[in-house]
């Protein structure tokens, strides 16, 4: 009797899970607050050492990046050190603050994608990162030559767009992924009381069309499949014939990640929210960059250094976006060998990965119109 | 094969924690900074005078824009929008100043005699906090720190800190935390909620000036 204890150690790593990103969210809701204050008791012993060191890396790199900036006027080869240090400050700047990875990651597990889409997704978003900066730059100081203040304040307004696109982006997936998690919860309930091979079925199938990254509606019609009588006994039929992992073309699964998908009819679509969710919002410290660059006359190192800068970030995210997908399927798979109730794990654990999405969007809306930076006067 | 798919949940929820412990916590300006601390005739604190020196990459940014009648200079009359516009936004983060009399917080009033000055390629902030009721503390605590950490301040190598007529007796000590104290810091917070707890807390310089 082993599954209980498996189960209740998914339970509590499930409850940590969800209790550590309502804590990274109160943080972030509270760092936006000067004087809110934030609780950072959820830092582990083991970690503020790490957090130190990434600190100190990061200061010292984007300290550089000034000072490679100015020997570059003299001197062009400080260029590639400049490139080198923008390289290493986006590696270091992702692995600390930022709700990139964490709505990237989310809608990942949420929407049961692959670890490919996942590394696309996150070099896309990273150069629609930099390129709005270079943009906000270009237009707002180079074009226009517009004070620091007006430029803050379109830095503003893409800021709140994309937390507001974050929460509308985080209800429609939540939306998506409620009903999936009812049905799931629905099944496993009939399945305790009456394990007939009808709920197995459906469960094994719902399960299956989740991790497949399908979408509500197809998962509905797969949950309806039992109700129509004549088709349930053919699938019971085929079900104790066949193992549950073969389908007919009724069901147009396509087995695993074919690289075809993501290039495929609504494979760029699908990705397209998250790109924009993530991307649209510059980060502060490239802007600072490119106006310093342009200042010194040396407005395309900057630009050089900014798309480095989001090469760097892109390859950070991307790790924690394949460490998240791989998780998610491992457990997902464990749990499918042992329980045909994993469904609802899975259906669990993409629900509360939408509601994060959700979560993250109102939250930084909500921190961001009660408090102004400081840097944005 | 069980074990292995919990390390990987707890490596995604570790993960998150430690995201949520760097959130929005690492510096984007640097301050350098020199500080007077007013004394009166009869040996009160009346305020502290700052001087910020902004970074070159910030002071940089500020200018973005800022027209002046001789290129690269700027004077103080062309950079008090600036100075208007950095006062009161610095208001809402108390100033980044942290002033305790023998354990009690003072309040202190809204800046006096606030501008701008570029020197070298940066921009120095000179401001005075008045305190709200002058006090005659026989220990002042003072710390500069911005809790969000997203402005790094540390004192200037020479000088940092003045005492301005102060009373003959009263001796001043700086104390910079170690790696360790600022990790042992981070360590130790709790959900108060109040700035000492703070992220930048934990980096902060205190500065004690003993009256006795």
């Amino acid at each position: 009797m082993r599954l209980p204890s498996f189960k209740t150690i998914l339970t509590v790593s499930a409850i940590l899970l969800t209790a550590a990103a309502i804590d990274s969210l109160t943080h972030v809701l509270m760092a936006q607050n000067p004087f809110g204050g934030s609780s950072r008791s959820a830092l582990e012993p083991q970690l503020s050492g790490v957090v130190g060191w990434l600190l100190r890396k990061q200061s010292a790199f984007y300290r550089e990046i000034s000072s490679t900036i100015r020997a570059a006027k003299t001197d062009g080869s400080a260029v590639w050190s400049l490139l080198a240090i923008s390289f290493l400050y986006g590696i270091f700047h992702a692995a600390g603050p930022g709700h990139g990875k964490a709505v990237i990651s989310s809608y990942l597990i949420a929407n049961g994608e692959t670890a490919r889409r996942g590394i696309i997704l996150s070099f896309v978003s990273a150069f629609l990162q930099s390129l709005v900066a270079v943009i906000i730059v270009g237009v707002g100081a180079w074009l226009l030559n517009v004070t620091a203040k007006s430029m803050c304040g379109a830095e503003r307004v893409v800021e709140i767009a994309s937390y507001g696109f974050i929460a509308i982006f985080g209800a429609r997936l939540a939306w998506t992924k409620g009903w999936p998690l009812i049905h799931a919860l629905r099944v496993s309930r009939a399945s305790t009381v009456t394990p007939t091979p009808a709920f197995a079925y459906a469960s094994l199938e719902g399960d299956a069309a989740a991790d497949h990254g399908q979408t509500y509606s197809r998962f509905r019609s797969h949950a309806a499949m039992p109700r129509n009588e004549g088709r349930l006994q053919e699938q019971i039929h085929r079900l104790t014939r066949d193992p549950p992992h073969i389908h007919d073309e009724h069901c147009g699964h396509s087995h695993g990640p074919q690289p075809g998908d993501l290039a495929g009819p609504g494979g760029w679509q699908r990705g397209i929210g998250a790109i924009l969710t993530v991307g649209v919002r510059p980060c502060s410290g490239a802007l600072l960059v490119l106006v310093f660059a342009l200042a010194q006359g040396l407005f395309w190192a900057g630009i050089a250094a900014t798309f480095v800068m989001g090469l760097g970030t892109a390859i950070t995210v991307a790790t924690i976006a394949i460490l998240s997908v791989y998780a998610k399927t491992t457990a997902v798979r464990l749990m499918t060998r042992r329980n045909a109730g994993s469904a609802l794990l899975s259906r669990g654990l993409e629900f509360a990965a939408a509601s994060l999405v959700l979560l993250f969007g109102v939250g930084l809306l909500f921190g961001y119109v009660a408090a102004e930076r400081v840097t944005c006067f | 094969m069980i074990r292995r798919g919990c390390v990987y949940f707890l490596a995604i929820a570790a993960g998150f924690v430690l995201q949520a412990g760097t959130a929005l916590a690492h510096p984007h300006v640097w301050v350098k900074v020199a500080s007077e601390i007013v004394y009166n005739e009869d040996g009160s604190i009346e305020g502290i005078r700052h001087a910020w020196t902004f970074d070159d990459m910030f002071s940089t940014y500020s200018l973005q824009g800022i027209h002046t009648k001789i290129d690269g200079v700027y004077t103080r009359e062309e950079l008090a929008p600036l100075a208007q516009t950095n006062i009161s936004s610095l208001k809402d983060t108390d100033y980044f100043t942290f002033a305790e009399a023998d354990g009690k917080e003072q309040k202190l009033a809204d800046p006096i005699d606030y501008y701008f000055e570029y020197n070298n390629e940066a921009l120095v902030l000179h401001f005075v906090l008045p305190l709200k009721t002058p006090f005659k503390p026989r220990q002042l605590m003072l710390e500069i720190f911005d809790p969000d950490y997203f402005i790094q301040f540390s004192l200037q190598e020479k000088e940092p800190i003045k005492l301005v007529g102060a009373p003959a007796a009263c001796t001043m000590t700086i104390q910079s935390p170690t790696d360790e104290e600022s990790t042992e810091k981070l360590r130790g917070q709790n959900s108060s909620g109040d700035a000492n707890n703070s992220f930048g807390a934990a980096f902060a310089d205190k500065i004690k000036v003993d009256c006795p």
